[in-house]
């Protein structure tokens, strides 16, 4: 008996190896014919493999081709290269030093009003970055009233902003919301009751912070610090407005200088070799933070609510330094450009005859602006429509399947989000005349597609990914196919996620400076660059007043959206 | 080891709810107390409040001869000497094991060859001998419960908290670190508060159980006294999912309202007076035998007055769980010796009721409104 049994269990062996050869017309067990879902899977492969691979392979290639390496330790480069490190890593560590101090003050002590500073201090993350260039400069530029006051008091300007600490300070204004949110998302996710215990143990309020909560916040510290790194080492508004003036040049300065006037032979391929170096750089950053991301712990879901520290005596000044640094970094460059706006030409008093709105008709009615704005919302549009199709493509796909390629798809879709805005214009600008974009604004529509397709693949995965996978397979058990159930059930789900991001990327797109400030064509102004054109022509009240009204409608345009029902 | 009192106590929070009112306990030394009551009652309050977590509004706390809290003055949890195991283990993932169980050492300057003993000593204790260089990511929930508990222990608190302690374990593992808790508690004569929603679990560890709802104690009783006695038709419907139903009571027995069930006086415990009442039927002591002569299709149409039709019936180790519909109430019975099956029809008979004044009953709610205002 026992003999039969074990014959045929081997025979049923051999028979699964001969079934293939003797019936090779009949599909084979566990695999399907392509369906629905493997199409789609393909199409979105073939799109990632168009936005991402294609351009930075070729910059890679490019520079390696060319051999240009030399190039990078001549004087010029190698100075740009050097205030691109030291500005990126000192505002890196200056934005989460303040960032995360500011979400432990918001998130576990007992300030007041942290409710109100916590939306506030979010706030710069929501003005671009060369916005706030323009706005500082009327706080510290050489004839803002601080300096002048301080001149005829003192004989000498306070602090004038322009220059390598400008650079770095803005850089930190415009990057510490970043570290705030992920330290303040990792701080909620430590388990209230480890401090707890540390309590019972016989630890101080103060003390169990310090022993248990900021040992577990170190990778959440890391993690915002490389990110915040790569993303400053090539902004490109704040060193040209800031920086330059004072000589402070910068890679992505370099880079636009080398574009704009032939200063070198082959500027393409010097520039690629650049941007090849940065995505290593970038690429190197992301590979550490994978490897330190895997020593992260697994923590419990928290059960109570957090105990916050109270902060007893010093609760009053801390409030008063906090609120003063909070209204100082976000509201006082607001009021600063408004104050720019109302006036005819920098340096004239604060005085009522003195204001004027000519500046504001200026700003809207110039030539420059107007194609601008026109280009800049034809180009946002169709940006946030397509990445929001795709985002929500890619986002379902890689959370709601079971496949072995999801996590290849899902990291190479939101790769682009840890590479500098510059190298990805460098990619853009290099493979354009092959495919016929030079010189045409879609050249623009595509680096934007690059940079900003993972907002929306963000905002569509985290919420699909808490959700079961039972949903579906109850739609399949219903009698949906594959596909069917994903769009039913998955898609319509993350719908409110994907419009949200949508709206994410075009708000982020219409005042976006770096990639079009690159990639620009004859003929194809966006906003960004018609405001930076006004700056560096020397119009400042007028970029001011424009910078003014583009802030306004941004924030109102991300209130609304934050607002609308998810 | 100490005492825990608790006098008037009341938490009430800024938005006006209440989370414990007017709570009297006394805890012994070296006594095991249960709190015991459905979520959202105030027992994880009341345990906080005396962990020092949440500062009662009115009241006093003393642990031994030490005031820990009145009327909004409060102790630090840190300097209240307790040793505290919550129900998520709260391990600290950055730090190995011997690490995590010496920390409270530390905290309280104990010399450093001193401290590496009681650490060796105290892992002894929960049965985790040579895992102090081990990382706590690498232990199962249940090591990582027992290494909780060592960290509560070592530092000989005056008091052992335990939030749930035992509830995120699987069952079987549950049941052998209830016995190893047990035995270890008595051993070393701790005085122990514990949290739990699980009922068999409350009466199987303590010495007295004490059940809260709303935020209000509504008994406190030896396991075995609470079983047979429950202070209200609301505990005995919590502890033993005793069936209750109101009533007129008279010389006569009790007879329900708008329904036929009726019990002879003999059968009656608790209060004796006439007049609405209501009573709460134990599961055992609901008797059901198959009803004769009935079954099939016409056994709804034909009305008997103590027949009952079988809409559960759950196998369990000490008699089957069965819930009948005896004319739309749905009474629970602890079946030993006949497992009915579901739909079958049977006569049912009340051996036991235990009568309760109406008044409280609807009145327990209202009671909350005055601390409110």
């Amino acid at each position: 008996m026992s003999a039969t049994r074990s014959n045929t269990l081997a025979g049923s062996a051999d028979s699964g190896r001969t079934r293939k050869g003797v019936r090779p017309g009949q599909p084979e067990p566990g695999r399907r014919r392509p369906d629905g879902v493997t199409i789609t899977r393909t199409l979105l492969w073939l799109a990632c493999l168009a936005l991402v691979v294609v351009p930075l392979g070729t910059v890679l290639a490019l520079a390696a081709g060319g051999n240009h390496l030399a190039l990078l330790l001549e004087g010029d480069v190698l100075e740009a290269g050097v205030n691109s490190l030291v500005s990126a890593v000192l505002s890196a560590a200056g934005a989460v030093v303040v960032g995360s101090a500011l979400a432990i003050l918001f998130d576990r002590t007992d300030l007041p009003g942290r409710r109100v500073f916590r939306l506030l201090a979010l706030s710069p993350l929501l003005v671009p970055p060369f916005v706030g260039a323009i706005a500082w400069i009327g706080i510290a530029g050489p004839t803002s009233p601080v300096n002048l006051w301080w001149r005829d008091e003192f004989g000498g300007p306070l602090w004038i902003i322009y220059g390598g600490d400008g650079v770095v300070f803005l850089l930190i204004v415009h990057s510490y919301p970043i570290a705030m949110l992920v330290v303040s998302a990792a701080l909620r996710r430590i388990p209230t009751d480890l401090e707890h215990a540390a309590r019972i143990g016989g630890a101080s309020a103060l003390r169990a912070l310090v022993n248990i909560t900021l040992p577990l916040l170190r990778p959440a510290l890391l993690s915002s610090f490389t990110l915040i790194a790569v993303s400053n080492l090539a902004d490109f508004g704040i060193p040209s407005i800031i920086g330059l003036p004072e000589r402070f040049v910068t890679l992505s300065t370099l880079v636009y200088r080398y574009i704009q006037s032939g200063t070198v032979d082959r500027p393409l391929e010097v520039v690629a070799t650049i941007g090849a170096v940065l995505l290593v750089v970038a690429l190197a950053a992301l590979v550490l933070d994978l490897v330190a991301s895997r020593r992260r712990w697994e923590l419990d879901s928290s059960t109570s609510t957090p105990q916050r520290l109270p902060l007893g005596r010093g609760r009053v000044v801390v409030a008063v330094l906090t609120w003063t640094f909070v209204l100082t970094i976000t509201v006082l460059p607001l009021l600063a450009l408004l104050s720019q706006s109302l006036l005819p030409a920098p340096g004239v008093p604060l005085t009522l005859e003195n204001l004027t709105l000519d500046n504001i008709t200026r700003a809207v009615t110039a030539r420059g602006t107007v194609t601008g704005a026109t280009t800049s919302i034809m180009l946002a549009t169709l940006a946030g429509l397509i990445c929001g199709v795709l985002g929500l493509g890619i986002g379902t796909l890689v959370t709601r399947t079971k496949a072995r390629d999801n996590r290849a798809l899902h990291a190479l879709a939101i790769l682009p989000q840890a590479i500098p805005g510059l190298v990805i214009a460098v990619a853009w600008l290099v493979i354009a005349p092959r495919i016929g974009l030079f010189n045409t604004p879609w050249l623009i529509l595509c680096a934007y597609i690059t940079s900003f397709v993972a907002l929306v693949v963000q905002a569509v995965a985290a919420p699909l990914s808490a959700t079961p996978l039972t949903a579906e397979e109850a739609a399949r058990a219903s009698g949906a196919t594959r596909l069917r159930a994903l769009v039913d059930i998955s898609c319509r789900m993350a719908i409110p996620a994907a419009v949200s991001g949508t709206v994410l990327v075009a708000l982020t797109a219409v005042r976006e400076l770096t990639l079009s400030v690159l990639l620009l064509s004859p003929g194809a102004q966006t906003l960004g660059v018609a405001i930076f054109n006004l700056q560096q022509a020397g119009s400042y009240n007028t970029a001011s007043a424009l910078s003014l009204i583009i802030t306004i409608v941004g924030l109102a345009g991300l209130g609304f959206a934050a607002r609308s029902p998810r | 080891m100490a005492s825990v009192s608790l006098d008037s106590v009341t938490l009430r929070y800024p938005s006006g709810t209440v989370g414990l009112a007017d709570i009297d306990l006394h805890i012994a030394d070296g006594e095991f107390v249960a709190l015991l009551g459905p979520s959202g009652s105030g027992k994880t309050t009341l345990l906080r409040t005396v962990a020092g977590f949440l500062t009662p509004t009115a009241g006093t706390i003393r642990i031994g001869d030490r005031t820990v809290a009145e009327a909004g003055k409060s102790v630090p949890p840190e300097l209240r000497g307790l040793g505290m195991v919550f129900q998520q283990h709260a391990v600290w993932p950055h730090w190995n094991v011997g690490r995590n169980v010496d920390y409270p050492l530390r905290r309280s300057g104990v010399a450093r060859r001193e401290r590496t003993e009681r650490v060796e000593k105290a892992l002894t204790l929960v049965g985790l001998e040579d895992f102090a260089r081990r990382d706590p990511a690498t232990l199962s929930g249940g090591q990582r419960q027992r290494v909780a508990l060592a960290r509560a222990l070592v530092a000989e608190p005056r008091v052992l908290l335990l939030d749930e302690a035992l509830s995120a374990l699987d069952e079987p593992l549950r049941d052998r670190l209830r016995i190893e808790l047990q035995a270890l508690t008595r051993r070393m004569g701790l005085t122990v508060l514990h949290v739990t929603h699980d009922r068999d679990e409350a009466l199987a560890l303590a010495d007295r159980v004490v059940v809260l709802d709303s935020g209000r104690i509504q008994q406190i009783a030896t396991p075995s006294e609470m079983l047979a006695r429950p202070a209200s038709a609301l505990v005995a419907r919590f502890l033993s999912d005793a069936t209750t139903i109101t009533g007129m009571s008279s010389a006569d027995g009790f007879a329900a309202a708008g329904h036929p069930l009726i019990v002879q006086p003999s059968r009656l415990e608790g209060v004796r007076s006439t007049g609405s009442c209501e009573i709460a039927i134990l599961p055992e002591d609901v008797e059901i035998a198959p009803a004769s002569g009935s079954g099939g299709r016409d056994a709804g149409t034909r009305f008997v007055a103590n027949e009952a039709t079988v809409v559960s019936s759950l196998f369990g180790r000490d008699g089957n769980d069965v819930v009948l519909d005896w004319d739309g109430l749905s009474l629970r019975c602890r079946s030993r010796s006949h497992r009915p099956v579901v739909g079958e029809r049977v006569t049912v008979s009340v051996a036991r009721a235990i009568v309760y004044a109406l008044a409280p009953a609807v009145a327990t709610e209202p009671t909350l409104e005055p601390a409110q205002l």
